[in-house]
């Protein structure tokens, strides 16, 4: 076997591998703690993210509102009502708009073989599955643009309502009764996370075509406008032309931001972006400190590894050793040392990760476990950690190594 | 081969200076046999550690091989010892989690000969000092004799034209102590020069030439 520089090094470390053994583990733990951090805390916030969008991706929802200022001689206090022909009205004066959908719902007896509960019932179109993430289980679909033009009595309902009405069995195709009047399930919504809504997660909602329900509904208004604008960065446009076109209709201040109750999920996404980004930095830092405390250790333990070995250096240096390779020895064997310890601990924590993500989560209420149990590990985190410790190496080695090559060679031959 | 002129050395203790060498001038041919001697506290010592470029002058110029050395960096001070110096010390100094063979080698790879260069030379020369059946063995396998005879086969791992020997048979007993001495005697006969340090007449009389310290100086 032939001997090379770093091959002696790595013989003359392993030799003293047990004095390192304390620092190893303590580098192990440090790895561990970055690693767990950063997974779960990417978890967590992909989680949040998740059901932050489960109410739907990139949304403008606009409601009537009332007016608080006094505008062209009408007094304030007025109720704002849109009503169906407002969509199309909307769609055709804004070329910011990718996609829009009208909503109306009631709450009314939904009933099946002899059950019977209370639900909201919702009125809308086919582009409603795209805005609000309306994703049907498989063998279903959602409502589609036929079921709107026919006023077809067909229905999209939630997961809950599903077992509500139905148990464990397959609803599609089979009836129930809104209101009345016979609809025909086609889809049952697909579980997921959702923590923004009104009216209730929409697990527990029914979804019939807009025109039907427009049939069985008495009032002429519609409740809610969803607007999907074709950029992220429209949004703030699209919300004041909407403002603009309506107080015109309507007769309010388009500055008067009562008139229109608009929730706009692009604007709270972003804030919302900013906290989640915040806590992984957060959670980031503190497993970074937390290494930071295995690298002092390690400086520490080659502090007293070069004491140790000064007279190791001295004749080394006596049959002619460069500075340079005093230097090497010793940052590779901060660098041995590290990767040992991180090693063991890349490969917990790896496997830490994916065992936890086993773990069967609950879409059903806001259990903190859906949040806690689904760590990520991204290639960025694990470039995110080579970059910690690479950083931590060569802090935690230069310095001993540079005191190790600047020794006098007599003092450190006759060293004892 | 080895020329002092006006070599002063000066350590600074505590406040107040130590001369440890005073006006040192000498002259060391090639393929001399010199010992040098003298109570302790003379300055034997400094004097090996200044030849062997391990510690440099105060004040006086060093031509070795007829160039100065003063000035020169770390470094290229570390290529002379390298190259043109073998050290042989009282107590061995080879490294202690390295094997025979490793010790050995460890010139050789500092100098950047290759692998197969290596190889050879380090079977020669532990073939020469009788301890090639040994070479897997570490220092503290060895006794003291084995010991010096793979240190003097380091010091003579880049062949070179000087051997400074610190004691070599200080810490031997006369029959190793007799062994060295055999060995650097063929290894001047070889046209060697040999600078070593003892305060052992019958030692230093197998030298051709003694010089002695007293004070700092040369008596």
């Amino acid at each position: 076997m032939n001997l090379t520089l770093p091959r002696f090094f790595l013989n003359e470390f392993r030799k003293r591998r047990k004095k390192s053994a304390l620092i190893t583990f303590a580098l192990f733990w440090g790895t561990l703690s970055v690693l767990l951090l950063l997974a779960f805390g990417r978890g967590m916030t992909s989680q949040f993210r998740t059901s932050f969008s489960g109410l739907g991706e990139n949304l403008i929802m606009i409601s009537g509102g009332q007016t608080s200022r006094v505008h062209q001689g009408l007094p304030k206090g007025r109720r704002i009502r849109m009503v169906p022909t407002d969509v199309q009205y909307l769609k055709e004066r804004i070329p910011e708009i990718a996609v829009i959908a009208p909503e109306s719902y009631n709450g009314w007896p939904v009933s099946a073989r002899g059950k019977e509960i209370n639900r909201q019932v919702h009125g809308t179109t086919a582009e409603f599955a795209d805005l609000r993430t309306q994703i049907p289980q498989p063998g279903g679909r959602f409502l589609n643009p036929d079921d709107v033009a026919k006023g077809r009595k067909v229905a999209f309902i939630g997961w809950k309502v599903a077992r509500d009405l139905f148990g464990a069995e397959d609803p599609v195709g089979q009836k129930i009764v809104v209101n009345r009047v016979p609809f025909t399930v086609v889809g049952v919504l697909q579980k997921k996370l959702q923590d923004s809504m009104y009216n209730g997660p929409d697990a527990d909602q029914v979804y019939l075509p807009f025109s039907s329900f427009s049939q069985i509904d008495s009032q002429p208004y519609l409740d809610r406008i969803h607007i999907q604008p074709r950029e992220i960065g429209l949004s703030v446009l699209v919300e004041e032309q909407v403002r603009a076109l309506l107080g015109r209709m309507y007769r309010f201040d388009s500055g008067d931001k009562y008139a229109l109750s608009i929730w706009n999920t692009i604007e709270d996404a972003k804030e919302a972006g900013a906290i989640f980004k915040g806590i992984e930095i957060f959670l980031g830092i503190m497993g970074a400190l937390t290494l930071l405390i295995g690298a002092v250790g390690v400086t520490n333990l080659m502090y007293a590894i070069v004491r140790e070995r000064t007279q190791e250096i001295g004749i080394k240096m006596a049959i002619g050793a460069r500075r340079r390779v005093i230097v090497q020895q010793f940052i590779l064997e901060t660098l041995f040392i590290f990767l040992k310890g991180t090693f063991w601990g890349f490969i917990t924590a790896f496997n830490l990760v994916h065992l936890v993500r086993l773990i069967p989560i609950s879409y059903e209420g806001f259990g903190i476990e859906a949040y806690l149990l689904r760590p990520v590990f991204s290639l960025e985190i694990f470039l995110i950690f080579l970059g910690i410790v690479g950083t931590l190496v060569f802090l935690s080695g230069i310095f001993p190594a540079v005191r190790a090559s600047r020794l006098n060679p007599i003092e450190a031959l006759r060293y004892e | 081969m080895i020329e002092f002129r006006g070599i002063k050395k000066i350590y600074q203790m505590g406040g107040h200076a130590l001369e440890a060498l005073r006006d040192v001038s000498l002259n060391i041919g090639k393929g001399e046999f010199v010992s040098i001697m003298g109570p302790s506290g003379s300055g034997k010592s400094t004097l090996m550690n200044i030849i062997g470029c391990l510690d440099t002058p105060s004040e006086g110029e060093y031509y070795l091989e007829g160039r100065n050395v003063a000035g020169l960096t770390f470094d290229q001070l570390a290529s002379i010892r390298n190259r043109m110096l073998g050290f042989v010390f009282q107590n061995f100094n080879l490294l202690p989690y390295a094997t025979a063979w490793e010790n050995v080698e460890l010139p050789l790879l500092f100098n950047g000969k290759n692998a197969k260069k290596r190889r050879e030379r380090v079977a020669e020369l532990l073939k020469a000092v009788g301890l090639l059946d040994w070479k897997e063995h570490r220092p503290s396998e060895l006794s003291g004799g084995e010991q010096q005879r793979v240190a003097l086969a380091r010091a003579l791992a880049n062949d070179p034209p000087i051997i400074l020997a610190d004691e070599p048979t200080g810490n031997l007993d006369s029959h190793s102590g007799e062994e060295i001495m055999g060995l650097l005697g063929k290894l001047w006969k070889d046209g060697r020069t040999i600078v070593m340090v003892t305060h052992d007449d019958r030692i230093a009389a197998r030298s051709e030439r003694t010089i002695r310290l007293f004070d700092g100086q040369v008596a």
